[in-house]
């Protein structure tokens, strides 16, 4: 299987997907096979291929439950509601979350993030950033700057992301209301001093808001232990479920406005949203079938254990930069260290355009990255590449070091050309 | 395998002493008669009723009773908190059982209702119709045995089911059996 046009375009089963899939390390887990879709390396978009429990959870309640959850009194709607607190208690769990009333699900960590980020700052209030944000992040700030004179402050990361936590302390005022920061960049991987940003945020009494979208997961996250306030991430990436799922967890004692109103099921008779959680971020019918994804994925990822997909995707990170480091002519991004960033890598081929190398690798090779700027214009701003972009290869849990070995050869024969 | 594997809810409405919470029934999946004194003596502030039997007691705000093949629990905050409170109560039962050889069961009352814990689940309209002024008062003779439940008459009524069957949950406590039907 090294050609990649043999590759492309198969049938799902093609004898040999069986050796495949063990090669993945996956126990016959994966959803289909990766023989007819090529090397996925977008994981940091989202993740693929997911966990066959997951596509059998969304059948299972699509065939068998269907019901919206928190509003009947007829078994199947119970058991819906069931599947949904099944899920919340698992995230609750890889979380370091003792009460699982305080996840509460959204659409996605932008939804999360903007409730988060518009439901605790109002005019007047100062907020301290950093330079690394996604939009996600970044937008919901600059839209309350510009509606509610809310004032922001920037900490700058150095070239290769890494924040200096006294740069966060440094920037605070008396009107500081919040402090909001990613856990890893989705650029550059870099991991941000979450523990220590954290412990200043204590100490003034200010909440930290903590964009984990790239990190929930695929790196241990202790809520409670850290003291974290408000935590907002995605169940489309670490955490295997499918898109259009995601939460946040908020802190108990910290009210936030919600972001939308309307009906939560059991409690009818108030005229507002209700006060207690989740139901008071929950207005509408919940996605119960992508949750019922999600609450599965989650499982998988206890059941595989965080550490040991840390330790997995550590691994194929450490041979793809060291790979990538025996190639001439490539400029790559980032701490480029295992140890201090996520299987998130971004890199040029110097003299190729970013979008002409996703475009080679995915045409050539069969391989799947992604190219641009990555709705993170702050983030290549740091790095030196807001104007060319960069190429972004992101390892799942699923690659193998074939595959890592594959996307590197891929990689020199691009660059060998353009030499 | 554990003595209790599942509590599954089987009815959930608003509760009717406190329209913003709700108040559901449960069923386990095994009989629990057996740990009922068991867990008497672990919960420490419940009311056992041997004759039921039942066993009822506050966690936090909320009121539950456990009856050998059905859990009830009144003024839960949602159904997220009353899933995460069975939860703790499969547990606590499961860790009674696994060491009752070292409990000592306790077959007595060792909680009772306040009148105001009581009055919210009568109907709260003081129409006197057991003769008594307000039905605050008629908790209170309640309490001191002075009066039965049967004595407040629209509590029978239709509208009032739900309201009825809180109601016996919490008399229970004191001994008073629950009236045939749900
Ligand atoms: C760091 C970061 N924050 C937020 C998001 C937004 O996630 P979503 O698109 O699922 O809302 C992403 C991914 O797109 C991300 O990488
Ligand atoms: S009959 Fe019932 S509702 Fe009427 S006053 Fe007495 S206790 Fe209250």
């Amino acid at each position: 299987m090294t050609d990649s046009t043999e590759r492309w375009g198969k049938p799902v089963c093609v004898p040999g997907d069986e050796d495949r899939d063990q090669e993945r390390g996956s126990g016959g887990c994966l959803a289909g096979s990766m023989a007819d879709v090529g090397i996925y390396m977008d994981n940091a978009a989202s993740s693929f291929p997911k966990p066959e429990a997951v596509i059998e959870a969304m059948a299972d309640f699509l065939r068998n439950v269907g019901g919206s959850s928190g509003r009947g009194a007829y078994r199947k709607a119970l058991e819906a509601d069931k599947i949904v607190f099944r899920a919340r208690q698992a995230v609750a769990r890889l979380l370091g979350v003792a009460d699982v009333s305080r996840v509460v699900f959204t659409a996605n960590a932008t939804e999360s993030l903007n409730l988060a980020i518009k439901g605790l700052l109002s005019p007047g209030d100062h907020v301290v950033t950093t330079s690394m944000e996604h939009n996600a992040v970044w937008r919901p700030l600059k839209a309350v700057e510009r509606r509610r004179g809310v004032t922001i402050s920037q900490a700058s990361c150095a070239h290769d992301g890494t924040l200096d936590p006294a740069d966060i302390e440094a920037l605070l005022r008396p009107n500081t209301r919040l402090i909001v920061m990613t856990h890893a960049s989705n650029v550059t991987g870099t991991l941000m001093p979450v523990a220590e940003a954290a412990a200043i945020a204590r100490a003034r009494g200010i909440p930290l808001l903590v964009d984990c979208a790239q990190t929930a997961g695929v790196h241990p996250i202790d809520i409670e232990r850290l003291g974290l306030d408000l935590v907002a991430f995605t169940g489309h990436k670490g955490l295997m479920g499918p898109t259009g799922t995601g939460g946040l967890y908020v802190r108990g004692g910290l009210d936030l406005v919600p972001l939308k109103d309307g009906g939560t099921g059991g409690d009818s008779m108030l005229e507002h949203q209700p006060e207690w959680l989740p139901d008071r971020f929950e207005a509408g019918t919940l996605n119960v079938c992508g949750i019922a994804g999600l609450g599965a994925g989650v499982r998988f990822v206890l059941e595989e254990g965080v550490e040991r997909i840390r330790e997995k995707e550590a691994g194929l990170l450490r041979r793809l930069l060291d790979g990538l480091s025996e190639i001439p002519g490539l400029e790559v991004y980032g701490p480029r260290d295992p140890a201090r960033q996520v299987a998130v890598v971004s890199l040029n081929v110097r003299g190729v355009p970013a979008e002409e190398v996703a475009s080679r690798l995915d045409r050539e090779y069969g391989i799947m990255v992604r190219a641009g700027l990555h709705c993170a214009p702050c983030a290549h701003r740091t790095i030196g590449t807001i104007q060319r972009g960069a190429v972004r290869i992101s390892l799942g849990y699923f690659n193998t070091e074939g595959d890592v070995d594959r996307c590197v050869e891929a990689l020199a024969g691009i660059a060998r050309a353009a030499g | 395998m554990p003595f209790l594997e599942d509590i599954a809810i089987a009815f959930i409405e608003p509760c009717v002493a406190d329209p913003g919470r709700v108040r559901l029934y449960a069923e386990p999946s095994r009989d629990l008669a057996e740990v009922l004194p068991y867990l008497n003596a672990v919960v420490n502030h419940a009311a056992y009723n041997k004759d039921g039997p039942s066993l009822t007691f506050m966690k936090e705000f909320r009121l539950i009773t456990i009856y050998p093949r059905r859990i009830t629990m009144s003024k839960a905050q949602n159904t997220t908190d009353a899933w995460q409170v069975l939860d703790w109560l499969k547990d606590l039962i499961n860790d009674t059982y696994d060491r009752r050889g070292s409990i000592t069961p306790v077959h007595g009352v060792r909680w009772r209702p306040t009148a105001l814990q009581i009055y919210e689940w009568l109907p709260r309209t003081n129409c006197k119709a057991c003769g008594e002024p307000t039905c605050l008062a008629f908790a209170v003779k309640l309490l001191l045995g002075e009066r039965t439940p049967q004595e407040c008459e629209p509590l029978f009524l239709p509208e009032h089911a739900s309201l009825r069957r809180a109601f016996f949950e919490i008399v229970a406590a004191f001994g008073y059996p629950a009236p045939p039907g749900r």
